[in-house]
């Protein structure tokens, strides 16, 4: 009984940590930067769910909607005001990762200022919150609305990426952005995009990260980015399906961890890092690293 | 020759009475140097949580602190009675970002590069054990504000005092003796994998097995531990009577609000720290999410209108919320009363050295009554004069308020259990 539920768990909150990482493995993709700022994204996505519902009463499903377009505009910004100047550097890559490091501390202190240093909390009953049976089990129901709302909000991502003109040229830059700029394709603008989209994830997963994991506090985003980058390294760096059958499987094996060596389970992210690693360097989906 | 043995005996008497002139002087000016060397600021240091896991508690306990230390900064500074006389107060305060990393190399620094005269633990016992070793490295003396863990506190240390709240094995023995009253069998108990909660679950299975109950379930769980969806569904298997989550305030807000969202009820269900921070749970958890749940009680709950040291319960209060009007809970009043128990070592303290100021709370040991209670500690440092009654957080109109439920000559509440809906 409790394998099935600690399985039906993990898939559950496996398409929410999806969604989480996603945006991380996007960054990566097209720009081969860590985005060590992650987290904290997904952190500032909480604090503006908490914001427009006490500040609007908007409720939280539709603050996603609407931090979207907002969060995809500020991180288009934030690519012109960052990443240019970083690309001109030799050692490009280990350099994105002390910026990006620097970004992180100071969007923390920021929101320490900005928000206070107490965790906040949504009520339960801002969303749908009647236990939801399933297979004779009852599982909370932020569980499902966070499944639910990161399944299409996934699928849309998909959609872009491998339906549409723009998603096209992102796949592009991310095989090889010299060769996308020989056939015409705007490198600069498809990344400066695609860091907005992943911002725009980073924030839609924050929301849904106040009721996953019961508030959302200023020094929460380090946790996170960890937790992400276990995922997308084991899913395969790059690989938007890898992302999304590694958070699958560490969602199961996480629950799975809670339910038989609770002492143990947060050291599961860590292990499936260092066992890819190990085992399987080029992740899950290894042999299409890099390629979308 | 005769003359210049005179001579002789004479330059010698001479210069004895010199000598001796010279002794007497020498005698005053060191007296008057003892007034004269009396530092012109008492150096206060601790580490705090400015953000982190930590942060809603700490704070509130640094603004505690600060509040005792503006208090007696109006008075012309703390007395010391080393120097018979008024010293101002002086606080460094790091922030170690809820680290015990960081915390443990702020602690250090405050005993080397800074100095201090008097060295504050942060909160809890995650970042306070990091300073008792460094402590006791550089013999000064650790005031522990709410560090409780058994670790803490051993034989051969002098260097550390906890100022507020008992040691963590005292913590849950109305707790233990609460649910055998109430013919509670099944129990089940999560806990955090620290020194504080760790020892708490150690003396509830200890107490409980000595009364033929084992519990049913008795886990810990790393104590950044947010998600207890799995973990319920995991007690909940075992039907338990009672549900022990013993953590942190981060950890019972998630457990509580999982708990709530997840359906399940449970006939009694205990969290250690909506009693000191109920304000803040309130906002988080809800009183929906709260009601007829246990917690500990503080002497926060307690009016205290008689008292040797400091403000009463109701000066306290009146100031803190004119203050520190966020800080208007337990933590808020364990960092004033820190503060009085510093004001009383340095009061009754010989000298300004760091076993003279714990020789001096073992003096005043058990005759120190302030707003958080007795001030009493054991020969290793440990508070041993405070019990923490069980407390049930029950409906009143449309919002919740704390009851003593346990033991009944503390009582003012009646339990409510099983609790409705289980």
């Amino acid at each position: 009984m409790l394998v099935e539920y600690s399985i039906v768990a993990g898939v559950l909150l496996g398409l929410f940590y999806a969604l989480m990482a996603m945006g991380l493995n996007l960054v990566f993709g097209v720009q081969r930067i860590i985005n060590l700022a992650h987290g904290d994204m997904v952190m500032l996505g909480g604090f503006g769910a908490w914001e427009l519902y006490y500040g609007y009463h908007l409720n939280p499903v539709v603050a996603i909607v609407v931090m979207i377009p907002i969060t995809v505009a500020v991180g288009f910004g934030l690519y012109y005001l960052l990443i240019p100047r970083l690309k001109s550097a030799v050692d490009f890559e280990t350099l994105s990762l002390v910026l990006f490091f620097g970004v992180s501390q100071v969007v923390e202190a920021l929101a320490a200022l900005g928000f206070g240093n107490n965790e906040r909390s949504l009520p339960v009953s801002s969303i749908p919150s009647h236990p939801v049976n399933f297979l004779g089990q009852p599982y909370p129901a932020d569980w499902w609305v966070a499944a639910g709302v990161a399944l299409p909000l996934l699928a849309i991502f998909f959609l872009y990426l491998y339906r549409t003109r723009l998603g096209r040229e992102t796949r592009a830059v991310m095989a090889d952005e010299h060769e996308a700029v020989s056939v015409g394709i705007d490198a600069a603008r498809v990344s400066a995009i695609s860091f907005g989209v992943g911002l725009a994830l980073a924030a839609a997963a924050g929301v849904l990260a106040v009721f996953v994991f019961g508030g959302v506090d200023p020094s929460e985003g380090v946790g996170i980015t960890i937790t992400a980058f276990a995922i997308i390294v084991f899913g395969s760096l790059g690989s938007p399906l890898g992302t999304v059958v590694g958070s699958i499987l560490f969602g199961v094996a996480y629950q799975l961890a809670q339910v038989y060596t609770p002492s143990w389970s947060n050291l599961v992210p860590y292990v499936l890092v260092i066992g890819t690693m190990l085992l399987r360097p080029q992740g899950l989906f290894g042999r299409r690293t890099r390629i979308a | 020759m005769k003359i210049r043995k005179f001579l002789s005996a004479a330059l010698s008497v001479t210069a004895l009475g010199a000598l001796a002139a010279a002794c007497g002087s020498s005698s005053s000016s060191s007296s008057s140097s003892t007034t004269s060397s009396a530092p012109s600021s008492i150096t206060i240091g601790t580490a705090y949580s400015g953000s982190g896991a930590f942060a809603t508690s700490s704070v509130p306990e640094l603004n505690g602190l600060k509040l005792w230390m503006s208090l007696e900064n109006a008075k012309g500074g703390v007395y010391v009675g080393a120097y018979k006389k008024r010293i101002p107060l002086k606080l460094i305060a790091y922030n170690d970002q809820s680290s015990a990393q960081t915390a443990g190399v702020q602690y250090n620094q405050l005993i080397t590069q800074n100095k201090v005269n008097i060295l504050v633990a942060d909160f809890g016992s995650v970042l306070t054990a990091p300073a008792v070793s460094i402590a006791q490295a550089h013999h000064q003396l650790l005031f522990d504000q709410s560090g409780t863990g058994i670790p803490f506190f051993t034989p051969g240390n002098p260097y550390i005092v906890l100022c507020n709240l008992p040691e963590s094995s005292i913590w849950p023995t109305p707790l233990a003796q609460y649910m055998i009253s109430k013919k509670i069998t099944k129990v089940a108990i999560v806990y955090g994998t620290n020194d504080f909660d760790a020892s708490q679950a150690e003396t509830v299975q200890a107490k409980l097995k000595a009364a033929g109950i084992t519990p049913v379930f008795y886990q810990g769980i790393p104590t950044s531990t947010t998600s207890y969806g799995t973990i319920l569904t995991s007690i909940a298997a075992t039907h338990p009577q009672a549900v022990l989550e013993l953590g942190y305030q981060p950890n019972d807000t998630a457990f509580l609000q999982a708990l709530q969202s997840s359906g399940l009820h449970f006939p009694m269900v205990f969290t250690v720290f909506p009693g000191q921070l109920f304000s803040l749970f309130q906002q988080q958890v809800g009183n929906a999410g709260l009601q007829y749940t246990y917690t500990y009680a503080t002497n926060f709950f307690h009016n205290y209108t008689s008292v040797n040291e400091g403000l009463n319960s109701a000066q306290f209060l009146a100031t803190l919320k004119k203050q520190y009007p966020s800080s208007v809970n337990t933590l808020g009043l364990l960092g004033y009363n820190t503060g009085l128990v510093v004001e009383a070592a340095l009061k009754n303290a010989t000298s300004l050295s760091q076993l003279a100021l714990r020789n001096a709370l073992t003096k005043v040991s058990g005759n120190l009554n302030t707003v958080d209670g007795n001030f009493k500690i054991n020969s290793e440092g440990a508070q041993i004069g405070e019990l923490l009654p069980v407390a049930q957080i029950l409906p009143s109109g449309s919002t919740t308020k704390i009851g003593i439920v346990y033991p009944s000559s503390a009582a003012n509440a009646t339990a409510v259990y099983p609790a409705p809906g289980a």
